[in-house]
């Protein structure tokens, strides 16, 4: 198995004065490999979003490296990184995700749209994903007339339709009720199992994180525990 | 196309704040062009007054003439410059003068005052002399006959009928000489310095008191059938009589003041409008900022996924050229509305209004030029964008991370 993202000494420090600096990634390596259903588990606080932030090169480490398909992210920056970020790496968030005056079709579309794809390949592949996700003739719909699973849906399909090496989910269930939560992401698992498309996501709730085939346990911006299950 | 529509879907996200920005520029354009309407409405007025009343659209001198008006710096051969104008198709029409200054005497006063020997016939093409007659008759032609303006007639303490010894120098030979007139009109031009000084008498009867053959004139007036020919240097009439002996000098060239005023006017339009659409800007800035702090969770989900800063510079722009649009149609509409009432009914009610000498009478009508619905919409248009570059680039500079973690 190949790495298809990984991190070798990575830090997230914030502040410069020593006595009040807080360290949010702190010298953390890790290999996640193609296919790969992790979650990144630990208390608030301890540095999950942080790490998904750099793995995703939303944010700079402070020190350390983070290669995605042998591409230093860290190196990366402006619409390099921009590009980078909408070829190689799609995200979900815990809510928000979607741009509130498209509909369903128009914020998977978008992406596809930044990425230069044509016309007809765009309606295609939105109309295929709607499918996956289980929202055939809802596409329509702008994310508040869609449920807040609904509209989670939709963030993943936004996230797949690039076909992306990765998805990044930071707290992907945490807006949602505990059925709406396993749901989601026994839909990420599947989508996992059937693309091979590699899941990375962070979340501290325990049912959810029984899902997950990697756990990576975080505290105070530490890898605490890397277990396979 | 996609980015167009979200663009134009984002401006209605907070329609009363779209509402309001749109009006604010809408309304800045409607004043501008009622005003420039209203000021160009003035200067046509000024224009036509300056030109009209007297000086024409252009007059013909003697090199030196103007300066001092000399009796003794007449052109010689007026009958060849005739034949020069009369061919020349632009011109509409025009006149000769004989012009001196002359010592106005009546029974009960005295006063300095200048001296108008005009062609009766061919003068109510090129001035308002005849128009100007409040009293009694304008000139046929006899020997006697004079026009006074009504405040030097008050002045002398003179009416219709009574006497007037005019004393002058001879042209020619520099001799005083004496002749008496009798009042047969009383003159009200609305312009201080004729209706004080100005008093005029056929032509024939000037030059014989001022020993000057008819083939002797010191001006010849023009009119032209386009009077922007007047504010063109390059026109032939200018090109020809422009030599050592004699010059053609337009009317911007006859009233220095005059120009300067509607240069002045012209800056006046530019500043109201740089005004107006610096405060317009400031409040698209705001209406930009606003919009960019409401979303700023939002901008940073999109720049995560990939979105470049310029395509969040070009969304941004989008939305002000939008906005701006939409603001430009309806200040037309809106400047045309105010625009023809104030072309139709006029600025009335302001009572006669005197501009540097010159009275413009009681009612000002605006008037419409095409670059109230072109340049005025471009430069607002320019304007808008010009004013969303800062908050763009701040929406461009935005960072996910931070974006993010904003409370949700």
């Amino acid at each position: 198995m190949t790495a298809v993202i990984s991190t070798f000494e990575v830090c997230r420090y914030f502040g410069d004065d020593q006595e009040t600096m807080v360290k949010a990634v702190d010298r953390v390596s890790i290999e996640i490999e193609r296919g790969e259903f992790t979650a990144i588990v630990g208390p608030s606080g301890s540095g999950k979003t942080t790490l998904l932030h750099l793995l995703g090169g939303l944010d700079n480490p402070t020190s350390g490296s983070v290669e995605l398909s042998g591409a230093n992210i860290a190196d990366m920056s402006g619409a390099t990184l921009s590009d980078f970020r909408r070829d190689h790496i799609g995200f979900i968030f815990q809510a928000y995700n979607l741009i509130p005056v498209f509909s369903a079709e128009e914020n998977i579309e978008y992406i596809m749209l930044l990425q230069g794809v044509d016309a007809s390949e765009r309606k295609r592949r939105v109309a295929d994903m709607l499918q996956q996700i289980g929202l055939e003739g809802l596409g329509n719909r702008r994310p508040n007339k869609l449920s807040g699973g609904q509209q989670q849906r939709v963030a993943i399909a936004r996230a797949m339709v690039s076909h992306p090496q990765i998805i990044l989910a930071d707290e992907p269930t945490a807006n949602l009720d505990s059925k709406n939560g396993i749901a989601l992401l026994d839909l990420m698992k599947e989508l996992n199992q059937q693309s091979k498309m590699t899941f990375v996501f962070s979340t501290h709730d325990e049912k959810i994180m029984s899902r997950a085939s990697r756990l990576i346990h975080m505290h105070d911006g530490e890898i605490e525990l890397d277990e396979l299950r | 196309m996609l980015t167009i529509k979200l663009a134009f879907r984002n401006l209605f996200r907070n329609t009363r704040r779209t509402i309001l920005t749109v009006m604010l520029i809408a309304l800045s354009l409607t004043a501008l062009i009622a005003v420039d309407g209203v000021m160009r409405g003035m200067l046509t007025l000024l224009v036509d007054n300056v030109t009209g009343t007297l000086s024409g659209d252009a007059q013909v001198h003697r090199v030196g003439y103007r300066e001092n008006l000399d009796v003794d710096l007449f052109m010689e051969n007026s009958g060849s410059i005739e034949q020069t104008l009369q061919q020349d198709t632009s011109l509409r029409s025009f006149s000769p003068r004989v012009i001196s200054g002359a010592m106005i005497s009546s029974t009960y006063n005295v006063a300095a005052g200048i001296l108008y020997g005009i062609d009766a016939e061919r003068e109510q093409a090129n001035s308002k002399v005849k128009a100007a007659v409040m009293r009694g008759e304008y000139l046929s032609g006899g020997d006697n006959e004079l026009l006074i303006g009504h405040s030097l007639a008050d002045l002398l303490e003179t009416d219709l009928g009574d006497r007037i010894v005019l004393t002058l120098s001879e042209a020619t030979t520099g001799e005083l000489a004496q002749a008496l007139f009798r009042i047969s009109g009383i003159l009200d031009f609305g312009v201080r310095e004729l209706d004080d000084n100005f008093v005029f008498i056929n032509i024939a009867s000037a030059r014989k008191t001022l020993a000057m053959t008819d083939q002797q004139t010191h001006e010849f007036v023009l009119t032209f059938l386009n009077p922007e020919d007047a504010e063109n240097p390059e026109h032939g009439i200018f090109q020809q009589f422009n030599n050592t002996e004699i010059e053609a000098l337009s009317w911007l060239d006859l009233n220095k003041e005059i120009s300067f005023i509607i240069e002045l006017m012209a800056y006046s339009s530019l500043m109201i409008g740089a005004v107006l659409f610096l405060l317009a800007s400031l409040g698209v800035i705001n209406s930009i900022f606003m919009s960019i702090y409401e979303r700023i969770y939002e901008f940073g989900v999109i720049k995560a996924i990939g979105t470049r800063p310029s395509e969040i510079v070009r969304l941004i722009l989008w939305e002000a050229l939008l906005l701006a649009l939409i603001s430009c149609v309806i200040g037309m509409l809106l400047g045309f509305a105010v625009g023809s009432w104030t072309a139709t009914n006029g600025l009335g009610g302001l009572g006669e209004i005197e501009f540097s000498g010159i009275t413009l009478g009681n009612n000002i009508l605006g008037e419409f030029h095409i670059s109230q619905f072109t340049t005025f919409p471009f430069f607002a248009v320019l304007l808008t964008l010009a004013a969303a570059l800062y908050p763009a680039r701040f929406a461009a500079k935005i960072v996910p991370s931070e974006a993010l973690q904003r409370s949700l």
